[in-house]
């Protein structure tokens, strides 16, 4: 069958619009019932048109193609495969979770420090208590010697010129008043000196517990009343 | 269901550490955010015990009678934390994608078919125990302080009134949770034996840097509210015995053996008891004079308290300012240091083998667990049958 100049179609490239409309049928024979030229015509229209949508949208989908993958090119945000999603979301959450991790452990470690240094803190204030209280004692009983000491030698000794007959044996009487005055000189300088040294120790120690007081409510803003517990 | 090659999957994957449990507890709450209130906020211990438990399950996987009653406990356990039949395919999912992901090649559908069967029963072991515990008793009791003592800056006695009566033995414990720290569990002993009104006290001493025991030392007031889990347990007095006792308590160690304590006391004729109270120094004795009055009155109980970190008090002359307080100021002045009449200087295992020997003695022990070890050497030492000493084994502690 000839077919003249006929939708010739090279190697590679495609029918295009153009070429349909370029078509040109031979005429029928003479005699022979040939088709109809404007429904020929007609079909040839209607399929350049198709032609012309669908090269279009094929131009379209190109050019969609080529976006996308500069986009996946550039970074890793674009479409993936469920599964690597799932690994990916896996991997953010490990992370996040190391992190809050991370996190608690120093929250725990800091307390953690607090504490022992509170507690070498509290060891030091006991032992320094003990100890200023054995000094106060000491000091209360050494001062008190001393004064006993002095009450003793300031006494008027006892008159050797007195009457010696009937005085022989008021002499221990006298040693004994002697031995209470140093005694008695003695307690009240230690109770005295005792006093003060407390007085001030208590003073000093009760401005401590204020202070302690008033830091602990400052740290602790919202600590005491927490969240109900239902009903 | 071939278990070597179980064991040989799981020790390959196990050999990578953290990042399987961390890869685990991911997957399943990616595939299940509504899971993840479920657990704290820091995970760090959580993956521990995951692993953990995971490991002694692989390692009985072809030794039924011992890792039933394992799992079975696990299961009961696992009631508290609000787990349901429904959580479990759940979490074999991400089981299996956990392995899979972490075995690479390794991954076989023979390998698949082993730790599918493994957890089906597993699971069906859990799920069975648990569901037969609910028959009997609550996921968990309501609880609310009804009274709260500090015994010392770091120690405190609480009593609670559960909102239904919860059975238990003397010498046992309950997990409790505080609602400002939710999902922690911390495991504390009944410090009393069963009492009509059901009342619980617990002695709690404060673990620095410890999410729950400062707030329950520091910040727990009556009205205040816990939740318990099942009481769990074998430091239980053997009731079977007649034997005369020992009790060992290293600091708030004291709170099952005083429970037990207890319970020997209700009995028709009480055994001779030692009972044996340990702290580091003095007031760190915090329920001394209580039981100081029990011993008064009760003619078959002694009691031993001791002192490791004290100096002895050199009573032989001056002035130290200690002996002065305790003299009274140097004279009777009627303020007698009952507190201080036979207080023992020293280790306490060391106190207990001084006493000794204690033949035909059953001996129970609780405290810091280099403390408990030392003691049952020394008991052992000191003539008491290692078959008679029970000690608290912190293995019921793992959540």
């Amino acid at each position: 069958m000839n077919s003249p100049n006929l939708p010739v179609v090279p190697d590679g490239s495609r029918l295009t619009p153009g070429e349909l409309q370029s078509v040109v049928f031979a005429r029928a024979a003479l005699g022979r019932r040939g088709y109809d030229e404007d429904q020929v015509r007609d079909f040839l229209q209607y399929v350049e048109r198709e032609l012309v949508q669908i090269l279009n949208q094929k131009a379209a989908a190109d050019e969609e193609v080529n976006r996308l993958r500069a986009q996946a090119g550039r970074g890793a945000g674009g479409v993936m495969a469920p599964e690597d999603a799932h690994f990916q979301a896996v991997r953010i959450l490990s992370q996040a979770q190391q992190t809050a991790d991370l996190y608690v452990a120093d929250a725990e470690r800091y307390t953690r420090e607090l504490a022992h240094e509170a507690r070498l803190h509290r060891e030091a204030i006991l032992s320094d208590a003990k100890g200023r209280a054995e000094h106060m004692l000491e000091d209360a009983h050494r001062k008190a010697a001393e004064v006993a000491d002095a009450a003793v030698r300031a006494a008027p000794p006892p008159v050797p010129a007195a009457p010696p007959a009937p005085g022989a044996p008021d002499e221990p009487g006298d040693e004994r008043r002697r031995e209470l005055e140093r005694e008695i000189a003695y307690l009240r300088t230690y109770s005295e000196v005792y006093r003060t040294h407390l007085r001030s120790y208590l003073e000093a120690l009760l401005r401590n517990v204020d202070e302690w007081e008033g830091s602990e409510r400052e740290s602790v803003p919202g600590e005491s009343p927490g969240p109900p517990l239902r009903g | 269901m071939d278990a070597q090659r179980l064991k040989d999957n799981f020790a390959a994957v196990a050999g990578q550490g953290d990042a399987v449990a961390l890869f685990f507890y991911s997957d399943l709450f990616v595939r299940n955010p509504h899971l993840r209130d479920m657990f704290p906020i820091g995970m760090t211990g959580q993956r521990d015990k995951l692993l953990r438990a995971l490991g002694q399950i692989v390692s009985q996987v072809d030794d039924l009678p011992a890792l039933v009653p394992f799992l079975r406990q696990l299961g009961r356990d696992h009631r508290r934390f609000g787990i349901v039949a429904e959580h479990y395919p759940n979490v074999g999912a991400s089981l299996l994608a956990t392995l899979r992901h972490f075995s690479g090649p390794a991954w076989t559908d023979d390998v698949e078919s082993d730790w599918n069967a493994a957890y089906s029963l597993v699971a069906k072991v859990m799920l069975e125990a648990a569901d037969q515990d609910a028959l009997s008793s609550p996921a968990w009791w309501n609880g609310q302080v009804v009274a709260a003592e500090r015994r010392r800056f770091d120690i405190a006695v609480l009593r609670v009134q559960p909102d239904r009566p919860l059975p238990y033995a003397p010498g046992q414990s309950v997990a409790l949770e505080v609602p400002s720290r939710l999902r922690h569990w911390r495991y504390y002993s009944m410090a009393n034996a069963p009492r009509p009104d059901h009342t619980i006290d617990f002695h709690v001493r404060l673990v620095d840097g410890g999410p729950v025991s400062p707030v329950l030392v520091r910040a727990t007031q009556p009205g205040d509210r816990v939740r318990m889990g099942a009481p769990v347990g074998t430091l239980t007095l053997d009731e079977s015995s007649n034997r005369d006792v020992l009790l060992v308590a290293g600091s708030t160690g004291l709170a099952p053996l005083k429970a037990i304590l207890e319970q020997i006391a209700g009995r028709p004729v009480p055994p001779r008891v030692h009972l044996f109270f340990g702290a580091r120094d003095r007031d760190g004795l915090y329920d001394l004079e209580h039981l100081s009055k029990l011993a008064a009155e009760l003619p078959w109980l002694t009691v031993v308290p001791a002192v490791s970190d004290e100096p002895v008090q050199d009573d032989s002359g001056g002035h130290g300012f200690s002996a002065l307080l305790r003299s009274g100021g140097g004279r009777g002045t009627g303020h007698e240091g009952p507190a201080d009449e036979g207080i023992e200087h020293g280790d306490l295992p060391d106190v207990v083998a001084r006493r000794g020997p204690w033949p035909g003695h059953d001996a129970y022990v609780c405290g810091p667990a280099a403390m408990a070890e030392a003691a049952v050497e020394r008991l052992a030492a000191s003539g008491v049958a290692r078959d008679r000493i029970r000690l608290e084994t912190f293995a019921d502690a793992q959540r």
